[in-house]
């Protein structure tokens, strides 16, 4: 399956601007998320690599062949949105079934094996002779990918698929994403402004902003390593505590009240800096054990896998710290708050600064 | 006394019942969520207590007040329906004043309305626009301040952030939760996302099949789900149900077998299941008085935290790892666990009810 280039491509809407220069090459045999929130360009983006928009600039390659100025239908691709059109009446099997009836270079025998393919991959197999309108939301889209997937295009396109789908129906799916990818190994290009859903099912993930991928990456370095400060917002879950300060000429070190203690920035930076720590960096302790900065609670609220959401007021600084639930459930009134150097990243004009990312890349190979 | 009641709330439609007699008490100046699966009669009950329809039976007061009979316009009560309802051809300064104008306030009393909810949610700058000129963000704004302009004691809010962008989800929470606090009035709010109700609630009604489950305050009802539903329908990832029968005085799952507190062999029911939330499973360690060995079949990387799946034999197990303690296991790794018995609920697999935690062994 060929990799999708994408050379200079630029789209405008009259004055608006809403994908900007992007040269970018996403993977075959891979799953790429375009992430990010309302109006960043990624569904813009998408639908000039399907063919629904033409780009005002640059041009669209599948390896090696320009497919700028095809339309959709001779590009190979299959999409499925967020609404999938699809035959009430008909069962799964024929809705999936559909599309490669009037493909002649498919016989009778392979379409019952790519049916029988697709059915496993998705766990359908119980379903195929259940009506469409027989189906939940979520089984309804995961029938629109098997009707995609059964085509064996060398490209598939989701456009946020699990927009509409109730949260346990939404992890069936993301799972059967997973193992589309994973058996039938077909490029695929997701959007999606859920990070999680991104974390969890994209090879790499082109996280975008205001028309640009502000960064392309495998999760985990995407989590790790952002690489500018709306990154280290946007993926978290929570996102990163922000603080502000300045550094002051002929000193390497800045002061951060909510932690009692100062720590040092990268060699070159100066002026107005921005402090980043991740919720689940924030460790909290009953008592001093020495030069800790005090904090009242807030709030507390439980959150993914029983970890509580505990919000801090240091002096006038909020804080937010992600715990396990054993540390949780105790606390109440007055904590005290650490939290280790690898786990703070400096910003400067909203881009991460080296030595941070250098630190970080210790801790992470040292664990 | 309770600021809002239903008593033995019924609900048919085309012969089936929606509501099944809802017994609730709602606490003044607290946030209540109501969560349910689809179909568990949770919008229902809003509809009825915003007045858009009537009860089949039972009652709903408010202040100690019969409501039934008032009509919907007439109801002290701030709406904000799902997906926000705003009327497109409307500026957001007439679709604010929709409620008001219906009731037919004065004109100075709307435009004073309107300048303290404007300036409450900082809309002020859009007052003069459209909703399709507006992001997700400010719709919602919009439709909060719509149904905050009556005079109310009550705020409902139908699943207000469904469909809206994930962070922009983040930050309405925390709004909302923010305006409650400064306004002092009562929430009832209704989602289907556990986790968003986590997020959100001071107290939790659990709604299923038309009743109401279960109802306290949040952390004790995570902490201590004295349903079997609620157990299985509150947490994220989903808590996992082990079955389990009695034998020898003893619970025994296809993985362990553990002493119930409170009971002996003759108080335990023939089917059980048994709640052991996706935290309380430790992996990589092995010293403790229940233990197993799984296979890994899938790792989801959050990026804070990962949610492993294991296969023990035949029973499939959800478990959440923190990536800063410990080791990230891969697929296909085979890795030791071990539970501690009083994390463990055991409850009767047919009624529901809680019959207690499992005991922890005594040092030998």
């Amino acid at each position: 399956m060929p990799d999708i280039r994408l050379d200079g491509i630029t789209k405008r809407f009259g004055d608006f601007t809403a994908v900007k220069d992007l040269n970018v090459t996403f993977e075959e045999n891979t799953v790429t998320c375009l992430l990010g929130p309302s109006g960043c360009g990624k569904t813009t983006l998408m639908r000039m690599i399907a063919g629904l928009e033409t780009p005002t600039e640059g041009r669209v390659r599948f390896g090696e062949r320009d497919v700028t100025a095809l339309a959709p239908r001779q590009r190979n691709i299959g999409m499925v949105f967020q609404y999938p059109v699809m035959y009430p009446t008909l069962t799964v099997e024929e809705n999936i079934l559909l599309p490669l009836r009037h493909d002649r270079t498919v016989d009778q025998s392979e379409r019952r094996r790519r049916l029988a393919e697709v059915l496993e991959v998705l766990q359908m197999e119980d379903m195929a002779g259940a009506t469409i309108g027989q189906l939940d939301a979520g089984s309804r889209q995961r029938v629109a990918v098997g009707r995609a997937v059964a085509r064996y295009c060398d490209i598939i396109l989701f456009d946020e698929p699990t927009t509409n789908v109730e949260v346990n129906a939404k992890l069936q799916l993301i799972r059967a994403f997973k193992e589309v990818a994973r058996r039938l190994r077909q490029t695929i290009i997701y959007v999606t402004h859920d990070q999680t859903e991104a974390m969890t099912l994209a090879d790499h993930i082109a996280l975008m902003r205001d028309g640009e991928i502000v960064q392309h990456a495998p999760p985990p370095e995407l989590y790790r390593q952002c690489r500018t400060e709306f990154g280290g917002w946007f993926i978290g879950n929570p996102g990163m505590n922000f603080y502000r300060t300045e550094l002051h000429a002929d000193r390497t070190n800045v002061r951060l009240p909510f932690l009692a203690r100062e720590i040092p920035v990268p060699e070159g930076a100066r002026g107005d800096l921005t402090v980043g720590i991740r919720p689940e960096h924030v460790r909290l302790h009953d008592s001093d054990h020495g030069g800790l900065a005090a904090a009242e609670v807030i709030s507390r609220s439980i959150t993914i896998g029983g970890q509580y959401l505990v919000k801090l007021a240091v002096d006038d600084q909020i804080i937010r710290a992600k715990v396990p639930s054993s540390v949780g459930r105790r606390l109440g009134g007055r904590v005290y708050l650490e939290c280790p150097d690898w786990a703070v990243t400096v910003f400067s004009g909203g881009v991460r600064l080296e030595t941070g990312t250098a630190a970080a890349e210790q801790s992470v190979s040292s664990r | 006394m309770a600021l809002l009641e239903f008593k033995g709330i019924t609900k048919t439609y085309r012969g089936k019942r929606a509501l099944n007699g809802v017994d609730l008490e709602i606490a003044n100046d607290t946030l209540t969520v109501i969560c349910g699966p689809p179909q568990s009669g949770k919008s229902v009950l809003l509809r009825l207590l915003v007045g858009l329809e009537a009860p089949d039976g039972g009652e709903i007061t408010l202040d100690g007040e019969p409501l039934t009979a008032t009509a919907a316009g007439a109801r002290p009560i701030g709406y904000v329906p799902q997906s926000f309802a705003l009327f497109p051809h409307l500026t957001v300064r007439t679709n604010i004043a929709y409620p008001l104008r219906l009731a037919k306030v004065g004109h100075d009393e709307v435009e004073r309305r309107l300048g303290q909810v404007a300036e409450l949610l900082n809309i002020g700058h859009l007052l003069d626009h459209t909703p399709d000129q507006l992001s997700g963000g400010e719709k919602q704004r919009t439709a909060v301040a719509r149904g905050l302009m009556k005079d109310a004691t009550l705020f409902v809010l139908d699943d207000p952030l469904v469909g809206l962008d994930f962070k922009l989800r983040e930050r309405l929470m925390e709004d909302l939760r923010e305006m409650r606090r400064t306004l002092g009035i009562a929430f009832v709010y209704v989602t289907g996302d556990p986790v968003e109700a986590l997020t959100m609630a001071d107290d939790l009604v659990v709604l299923d099949a038309g009743r109401v489950v279960e109802h306290s305050d949040v952390l004790s009802l995570y902490h201590e789900p004295y349903n079997l539903r609620t157990a299985e329908l509150i947490g994220f990832p989903a808590c996992n149900l082990l079955a389990a029968e009695p034998a020898r005085g003893q619970c025994h799952t296809a993985l362990f077998a553990f002493e119930v507190d409170g009971t002996d062999s003759g108080a335990l029911p023939a089917r059980m299941s048994v709640a052991l939330r996706p935290e309380d499973v430790r992996l990589g360690e092995r010293d403790g008085t229940l233990r197993a060995t799984g296979t890994v079949r899938l790792v989801e990387n959050l990026g804070a935290e990962c949610v492993v799946y294991l296969a023990v034999d035949d029973v499939d197990l959800t478990t959440t790892v923190r990536v800063d303690e410990g080791r990230v296991p891969t697929e296909g790794d085979r890795i030791d666990f071990t539970v501690d018995p009083d994390s463990l609920i055991a409850f009767d697999a047919d009624s529901g009810r809680r019959i207690g935690r499992g005991r922890r062994a005594a040092h030998a």
